[in-house]
C-alpha cells in the first residue's frame, strides 16, 4: 500500500463528496439489465464486469447506455443501499447524471460524477485504488494503491 | 442559466413543494448541459409507469409527491403498465405483482396523468404538432414526436419526465436547439436494396442504423415511401440498438426535405453504404439460436395501430394459432375499441390469438411461462426480449411470424 500522489481534474456533473474504492471497466454500462438493484452485483452476462459488485464503490466507466427507464433501477439500488456511491465516465450521457441528481432530490443521497478527465480514467485509474472524488470541483485523487 | 420570474418564485416554493424540488432537477440538469433557459412544454409522456421500470423507488417517489399535493401542469400521458389491467391473471401474473402496479397506477392517477398506458401516445391522446417543446421519455415515442412529426424533445429519463410534467418545463439544451437537430452519420441505401425495399426491411435497417450510429443523429437516403407504421418501427428499432433520438429520412421525414436540408448544410461526418448484404446481416444479428418450433410470437411492438389490427385479421381470418402457441398482439385501449367496433378483434379471438392491452411481453412478467422461443417482428422486442423473457428469439416479417404462430415453427 503506498501514496501514488495522483491527481486527475475534471468536470463536475454531479455534486457529492465520496472516497472509496475503485472499479474500472473499458467497456460503457447500462444500468437498466446491468444491475441487480437488489444486491448491486452486475446481471450483465456480456459485460466484464458480470459478477462484481458496484455497492459503494467508485465505479469508472466510458459512458453509460441505455434505456429511459435507467434510473428506474439505479433508483432501486439507492433505495436498497446497493447503488455505486460516486461515477467516473468518460463523458457522462444525461441518462447517468439524471439518475444522481434524482437520488439527491428524493432519496437525499449524492452520487458524485466526473467526466471529461485531463487523463483517460481507465489508463490512470485501477480496480482496487482507494480514491477520493469531488463532484463539484471535478477533482479526484488517488489516494492510497496495494 | 437565465430564469423567468415565475421560475424563481417556483424554485422559492411559491407553486409548493412538488415542483420546487422538480424544477430544481430540471435546473441542474440544465447546468449539466450547458443550458441558456427553461422552455415551456406542449406535453409530457412518462415512462416510470410500470412497476418494472419504478419498482419500490418508484412508489416511494410517487407517493412523495402524492402527499405534497403534485398535479402535472400539461397534458401527461402514461407509457405501458406491467399488466393488462384487464386480462393480468389470463397472463399469469402474480396477483402480488399485480396489486403493486395498480398502486402505481393510483398514484398517477390522483396526479392527473391521462392512463393510456401506451408508448405510442400519439395514436392515442398525446398528438404534437411540429416544432413543439415537449418532455417525453419512452425512447421509441421520443424518436416518434422528434423525427416523423418534428416536435422536439430530448430523451428524458422515468422521473424526470415527472419533473417536467409538474412544472410544464424543460431546460433547452440539446434537440431543443435546431442547430444541434442537423443530420451527423448519412446511410446512402443503394438502388438495389430501394427499389425493393421490403415491409421488415424497416426494423431491420432501423437496427443497423443504431448500431452504427449510437447517440449521433442519422440521415437516411435512398427510401422512396414509407407509412406511419414503417417509420414507428425503424425508430424503435433504432433507439433501442442504439440510443439514436431523432432520424432523418430524406424526402420523407418533416426536416429532410431533401439531403442539404437533413444535414444542415454540412458534410457527413461519415457515410454507410447500405445494400442487401448488410440488411441481410443485420436480420441475422436480430436472432439468436436457430429456426423451429416456436412458444410464443410478439406483435405490435411499438403498440399496433388500427392499420397493424387490420393486417393482423387478414392474415389470421378462418386460421388457428397452433396448439401450444400464444400468439399476443400488444397495443393501447384506444386501439382495442376501434377495432372492436371494425370486428377485427373477434377475428383475431377466434383464431385463439390474444391481445395483450396496455402492456407488453417486455414489460410483464412472463417467467410462469417457461417460454423457449418468441418470433417477432419489432427490432426492439428483438433487441431486448433475450434479457427480459430469456428465451431465443428469432426475427421476421409479420406474415412470417403470423404464420408461425399458425404452424407453430419459424425459420431464420
Amino acid at each position: 500500500m503506498h501514496s501514488p500522489h495522483i491527481i486527475l481534474h475534471g468536470k463536475g456533473c454531479a455534486p457529492g463528496e465520496f472516497e472509496g474504492e475503485a472499479v474500472v471497466s473499458n467497456q460503457p454500462f447500462g444500468f437498466w439489465q446491468g444491475i441487480d438493484p437488489q444486491t448491486g452485483f452486475v446481471i450483465d452476462r456480456r459485460h466484464e464486469l458480470f459478477g462484481a459488485s458496484l455497492r459503494n464503490k467508485v465505479f469508472v466507466f466510458p459512458f453509460g447506455r441505455g434505456s429511459t427507464g435507467t434510473p428506474g433501477i439505479f433508483l432501486e439500488a439507492v433505495r436498497n443501499g446497493c447503488a455505486p456511491a460516486a461515477i467516473v465516465n468518460v463523458k457522462s450521457e444525461p441518462m447517468i447524471v439524471m439518475c444522481a441528481l434524482l437520488a439527491e432530490a428524493f432519496f437525499k443521497v449524492r452520487i458524485p460524477i466526473v467526466d471529461g478527465l485531463d487523463a483517460n480514467p481507465r489508463d490512470v485509474l485501477r480496480t482496487g485504488d482507494r480514491v477520493r472524488i469531488n463532484g463539484t470541483t471535478g477533482e479526484i485523487e488517488v489516494v492510497s494503491r496495494e | 442559466m437565465d430564469l423567468t420570474d415565475e421560475e424563481r418564485r417556483i424554485l422559492d416554493g411559491a407553486f409548493g413543494e412538488p415542483q420546487r424540488i422538480a424544477l430544481g432537477v430540471l435546473l441542474k440538469l440544465g447546468e449539466a448541459y450547458g443550458a441558456d433557459r427553461m422552455v415551456e412544454i406542449g406535453s409530457a409522456h412518462v415512462v416510470g409507469s410500470s412497476y418494472q421500470i419504478a419498482g419500490e423507488a418508484g412508489i416511494d417517489i410517487y407517493s412523495q409527491l402524492v402527499a405534497q399535493g403534485a398535479r402535472v401542469r400539461v397534458r401527461t400521458t402514461s407509457d405501458p403498465g406491467s399488466i393488462d389491467f384487464a386480462r393480468w391473471r389470463e397472463f399469469k401474473t402474480p396477483a402480488d405483482y399485480a396489486e403493486r402496479q395498480i398502486k402505481i397506477a393510483e398514484l398517477l392517477d390522483q396526479m392527473g396523468v391521462i392512463p393510456t398506458w401506451t408508448c405510442t401516445p400519439y395514436t392515442t391522446f398525446n398528438v404534437p404538432r411540429f416544432g413543439e417543446d415537449l418532455g417525453w421519455s419512452e425512447s421509441s415515442a421520443v424518436i416518434f414526436a422528434n423525427s416523423v412529426i418534428g416536435a422536439r424533445t430530448n430523451r428524458l429519463a422515468a422521473y424526470v419526465d415527472v419533473c417536467a410534467a409538474l412544472t410544464g418545463r424543460v431546460p433547452r439544451f440539446g434537440l431543443h436547439v435546431p442547430e444541434c437537430r442537423r443530420g451527423e452519420v448519412l446511410f446512402d441505401l443503394d438502388p438495389d436494396l430501394s427499389a425493393g425495399f421490403e415491409d421488415h426491411f424497416f426494423p431491420a435497417l432501423g437496427y443497423l442504423v443504431g448500431q452504427v450510429t449510437g447517440d449521433r443523429i442519422p440521415v437516411i437516403a435512398g427510401v422512396g415511401k414509407a407509412t406511419f407504421d414503417q417509420l414507428k418501427a425503424l425508430g424503435a428499432a433504432s433507439a433501442a440498438s442504439g440510443s439514436v433520438a431523432l432520424y432523418h429520412m430524406v424526402g420523407i421525414t418533416p426536416e429532410a426535405r431533401t439531403l442539404e436540408e437533413a444535414l444542415g448544410g454540412r458534410t457527413p461526418v461519415e457515410r454507410v453504404e447500405v445494400g442487401r448484404r448488410e440488411i441481410a446481416r443485420t436480420m441475422e444479428q436480430m436472432s439468436t439460436g436457430q429456426g423451429g418450433a416456436v412458444d410464443v410470437v410478439g406483435v405490435g411492438c411499438p403498440h399496433a395501430s388500427i392499420d397493424q389490427m387490420r393486417r393482423y385479421a387478414t392474415l389470421l381470418r378462418g386460421k388457428r394459432v397452433h396448439t401450444g402457441v400464444q400468439l399476443w398482439i400488444c397495443t393501447n385501449t384506444v386501439v382495442e375499441e376501434m377495432a372492436r367496433k371494425m370486428g377485427y378483434i373477434e377475428t383475431i379471438e377466434q383464431a385463439g390469438a390474444k391481445l395483450m392491452v396496455g402492456t407488453c411481453h417486455n414489460d410483464c412478467p412472463l417467467g410462469a411461462w417457461g417460454f423457449r422461443r418468441l418470433a417477432t417482428d419489432s427490432g426492439k422486442f428483438a433487441y431486448y426480449t433475450p434479457t427480459t423473457v430469456g428465451t431465443e428469439c428469432v426475427f421476421a416479417s409479420t406474415e412470417a411470424c403470423i404464420e408461425a404462430a399458425i404452424t407453430g415453427r419459424v425459420e431464420r
